[in-house]
């Protein structure tokens, strides 16, 4: 089928069309990315101005000067880093043998266990009474209470639990025969047998928690303790406001575009590095799991 | 009786052989309970008077009162109007692009082409909300964005678009479909991917065009995975993006973009009124549930296998 | 002391029984195949003997122990799946040590043991590679390594052979047979393949639908097959069976076939049977060609010869039942095209109660 050769002239044109319309939407996926990181190298007032378009207009790292010598750039991006990693594994320590133990057939009640997550799928109760539920139990403002509260939810279990389940028994009989206890047989049969799930849905967590803000917005009051993504909308809100920090800076080495900018672009620089890892797996029918039975 | 006590027996017998099973399973339930049910049951504050100090459980009743209140604010009604018009422009909007993109991904015959501009139109999934929201300031910007500078160049006004009520949701659905689009387009590739090459075979051999082919055979083979995705979206119709909307809308722009989520947001986390904003989340969780099992319903019809 | 012992086994799934009260006996040393048709609950009875299903009733002893609720791991057994189930993420080494290291082995121990069994299997090459890098034979070896090593002491082994190609089954078949041989070890080896279970086995047990319908000797079964089932099922191509009603002459009982007249061997139970119909069954391999004295001989005619090689089968169709007979080509078979009767000896003939299905004059039968 990929023998252009073989294409009649209507076909070929057709390709072509396509190939441009394709080209097009890519470009307008890329351009917001182009943009930001040609404003956050652009001079201020430039910036403030709206002249840029493509590439910086009077090249400066004035404006990351300023966002990296703030201190709480720094505590949230470590931040960042605390919640995803320590949040992902909690994760993965929750969801790995839950997902394993649903799969069983000898589970005593399975069924109804089964239920019991995927009922959480179809009906929450709402911000309201989970963030009440968080003050309750006195995990406000902790990076605990952030990173427990996340840790699990319906939609990962089910994927892991589905191909748990697609998995011949004979592998685990075959353990099982040979003296393995069902830790063994999770820890040294299943696990090394799921990777593809058990990578999908690390990086599911990892993406979570690396964009996570909501819940990081309400539920964190001490500063220090907030992730980027919370510190970049702070910013935000903050530079909008101010009249002035707009107005008085002309000529400005850096602006409200200029500096909000540089902070998205180093809040994506991480995604970037980590992102063809990412593809390698998610084109492997990541969504597979969550659509079917 | 004595089924009760073989039934104990063997129960007892069970757990000493299979009691890691059981361990296993232990963390994943208890956090189900503390972190998903508890709240299920704190839901009941939209039935009382809520008072931090005397707490969920001793908080007086007051019965249907906080749904009189929100049946009888503009402010509600408004906000489900905007819920539902938001998500059902989304619905239109954002569930055919990725269906035609994958379409057109198939079509593509250089590999290395199709490859980039995948990699490329993937990656906005990736991105926070926050980011989302950053740019589409930043673009928005009446001074400084590069869409009133194009606009500028092209001999128009500039625009204040964020302030202005009636560009509040094509921004939004616009950046939703900029930020999903590519992504969600995955997983009409892989059924695409399913269809036999042996029916593309025979169609060439019978002389059909590769747009022929598309509307023939690639978009029937696909569309038991279109009717299954369009079943999911209109069980989540209510979910639409709340977080971007509260990054994005202003007291001027909540005339047509303030939803439920957020009203709560507004009224329960930073108005304090917990009973109310709880009141209003249990309608938004009622009605979606209602969506979801409908949707579930249907599904199961339709393809035999449920969603879930 | 018996290997493996099962009484009165019986197997439910629900409501619905699949085993209908097993008795068998497996001696130490002994290779014993359950063979019948699929869904005869062969694996349900072998995974019984593993410990991979509870058992509803009745009781396994292995090695003079009730196993009945011991764990697989404890009951000394090994067990080659049909799929191998070997670890993908694992190399040969690691795949066969596996079961040394949940045991938590000494090292030098598994290390010994590992390469014993690689150099008896052969795979002493291979240790370093993974699974998906091996061919099918190599594979179904690693299974084999697998459970040697382990030195347990009953060997089970669910249709190992049946994923390989038809030569490579041969060629394992005789490796397992050799193993034995080589190790003596108590096996119970569960195929559907009538040649696979005439082959490797000391005694056959055949199923049928949950029930044990003969236990002997290859030989004892193709000889004296104890009903029709057994008979159609061991010896290849099946034994013809053909309906028939039994008439009496001065010189004994016979039946007439498409005209002709089979004389029945000396049976009790065909005293006073005139009238009654009976099914005669007649080896394919009984018969010679052509019109001999003494012998009884059936018209055929012939539509079909298919050549083998050193034999060939000559299909016709007599009394309405497609018929088989197997014969010698010489290396042609230009004088089997014309064949058009067919001989063969009174004392060969095997005759079948039509309505029970049982042999007629069965040697003492083992049946339970
Ligand atoms: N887990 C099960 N639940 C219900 N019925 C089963 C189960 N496993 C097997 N069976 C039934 O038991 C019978 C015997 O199966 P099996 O032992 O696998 O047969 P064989 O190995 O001889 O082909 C079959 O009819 C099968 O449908
Ligand atoms: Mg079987």
């Amino acid at each position: 089928m990929t023998n252009m050769n073989l294409y009649s002239r209507g076909d070929k044109f057709f390709v072509r069309i396509n190939m441009v319309l394709i080209a097009l939407f890519t470009i307008s996926t890329l351009y917001p990315f182009i943009y930001i990181t040609a404003v956050s190298f652009s001079n201020g007032s430039e910036a403030a101005a709206g002249n840029v378009v493509w590439r910086p207009l009077g090249f400066t790292i004035g404006a990351y000067e300023r966002v990296l010598s703030e201190p709480l750039f720094w505590s949230s991006y470590v931040n960042t880093f605390i919640y995803t990693i320590g949040g992902t594994i909690v994760s993965l320590i929750i969801i790995i043998p839950g997902a394993y133990a649903l799969s069983r057939r000898q589970l005593v009640g399975r069924r109804f266990w089964n239920l019991m997550v995927a009922f959480t799928m179809w009906f929450n109760a709402g911000l309201i009474p989970f963030f009440l539920n968080m003050r309750d139990l006195g995990l406000m403002d902790s990076y605990f209470g952030l990173i427990i509260a996340f840790a699990c939810n319906a939609f990962n279990i089910i994927l892991l639990r589905n191909f748990f389940e697609a998995i011949p028994s004979s592998f685990e009989e075959a353990a099982r025969m040979d003296g393995a206890n069902e830790f063994q047989v999770l820890w040294k049969v299943f696990v090394p047998l799921s990777k593809p799930a058990i990578v999908t849905i690390t990086l599911f967590c990892m993406v979570a928690r690396w964009n996570g803000f909501f819940w990081a917005m309400v539920l964190l009051k001490d500063e220090g303790k907030i992730p980027l993504q919370v510190y970049l909308r702070q910013v935000i809100a903050e530079l909008q406001d101010d009249e002035e920090f707009g107005q008085s800076l002309i000529d400005a080495t850096y602006s409200f575009e200029t500096v909000t900018s540089s902070i998205m672009v180093c809040s994506i620089i991480p995604v970037l590095i980590f992102y063809p890892f990412i593809q390698k797996y998610f084109n492997k029918g990541i969504m597979m799991g969550g659509v079917k039975e | 009786m004595e089924n009760m006590q073989n039934r104990m027996s063997w129960l007892k017998e069970h757990l000493r052989n299979e009691w890691q099973i059981y361990v296993m399973l232990a963390p994943t339930i208890i956090w189900f309970i503390v972190f998903l049910y508890k709240p299920m049951y704190g839901l009941q504050i939209a039935f009382k008077d809520y008072s931090i100090f005397r707490g969920v459980a001793n908080s007086p009743w007051v019965g249907f009162e906080h749904f009189h209140t929100l049946f009888g604010s503009d402010q509600f009604l408004r906000a489900v109007k905007n819920t539902f018009m938001i998500s059902m422009l989304s619905l239109c909007f954002g569930f055919p692009m990725p269906i035609i993109l994958a379409l057109m991904f198939n079509e593509i015959t250089n590999q290395v082409f199709k490859k980039t501009a995948q990699t490329i139109v993937y990656l906005p999934h990736f991105i926070s909300t926050v980011i989302i929201a950053g740019i589409v300031i930043t673009a928005f910007s009446p001074s400084a964005g590069i869409v009133n500078t194009f606009l500028e160049w092209l001999g128009f006004e500039s625009i204040y678009f964020l302030i202005k009520p009636e560009w509040f949701r094509p921004i939004f659905i616009g950046s939703g479909i900029w930020q999903e689009a590519g992504f969600s387009s995955i997983v009409f590739l892989a059924a695409i991917a399913g269809v036999s090459p042996s029916l593309y075979e025979s169609a060439v051999v019978d002389g059909a065009s590769r747009w022929q082919m598309m509307w023939k055979i690639t978009l029937p083979a696909i569309l038991p995975t279109i009717i299954i995705m369009l079943i999911i979206r209109i069980g989540n119709l209510l979910e639409v993006g709340f977080e971007l909307i509260i990054l994005l809308y202003q007291p001027s722009t909540y005339s047509t973009g303030d939803v439920i989520n957020t009203l709560i947001y507004r009224q329960g986390l930073q108005g304090a009124q917990y009973d109310l904003a709880a009141a209003a989340g249990l309608f938004n969780a009622t009605v979606a549930f209602v969506l979801v099992m409908t949707a579930n319903t249907i599904s199961k019809r339709y393809s035999r296998t449920s969603l879930w | 002391m018996a290997g493996v012992e099962l009484k009165k086994i019986v197997k439910k799934y629900g409501n619905t029984q699949v085993v209908h009260g097993i008795d068998l006996v497996v001696e130490e040393k002994e290779f014993v195949v359950l063979v019948g048709p699929s869904g005869c609950a062969k694996s349900t009875t072998l995974r019984m003997v593993a410990g991979l299903e509870e058992i509803t009733g009745g009781e396994i002893t292995i090695d003079g122990r009730v196993c009945n609720t011991i764990a697989p791991k404890d009951r000394d057994v090994a067990m080659v799946f049909q799929n191998y189930a070997l670890y993908p993420h694992l190399n040969v080494y690691e795949n066969i040590a596996f079961g040394l290291r949940i045991r938590k082995e000494k090292k030098a121990n598994i290390e010994a043991s590992v390469e014993e069994v690689a150099e008896i299997l052969g795979l002493t090459e291979y240790l370093e590679r993974r699974p998906a890098d091996l061919s099918g034979g190599q594979r179904q070896r690693v299974a084999m390594g697998r459970a040697i090593v382990r030195h347990p002491k009953v060997f089970l082994f669910d249709e190992p052979l049946s994923n390989l190609d038809a030569k490579l089954r041969t060629q394992m078949r005789a490796e397992i047979k050799r193993l034995h041989k080589r190790l003596g070890v108590t096996s119970i080896y569960v195929t559907h393949d009538q040649v696979e279970a005439m082959t490797l086995a000391d005694r056959i047990v055949v199923m049928q639908d949950g029930r044990i319908e003969q236990i002997g000797t290859p030989m004892e079964l193709f000889n004296n097959p104890v009903n029709t089932f057994v008979a159609g099922f061991i010896g290849s191509p099946p034994m013809n069976q053909i309906d028939a009603e039994v008439q009496k002459s001065s010189t004994g009982y016979f039946v007439e076939i498409d005209g002709a007249k089979i004389k029945l061997p000396k049976l009790k139970e065909l005293e006073g049977a005139e009238g009654k119909t009976v099914v005669v069954g007649l080896r394919p391999e009984h018969f010679e060609l052509g019109k001999v004295k003494g012998l009884n001989n059936l018209p055929v005619e012939l539509d079909l010869v298919e050549t083998l090689g050193s034999e060939a089968l000559l299909h016709a169709m007599v009394a309405n039942t497609p018929f088989v007979v197997k014969a010698e080509t010489n290396g042609s078979i230009d004088h089997l095209e014309d064949i058009s009767t067919v001989s063969i000896n009174t004392d060969l003939i095997k005759v079948f109660d039509k309505e029970t299905g049982l042999a007629m004059g069965h040697p003492t039968s083992t049946n339970s």
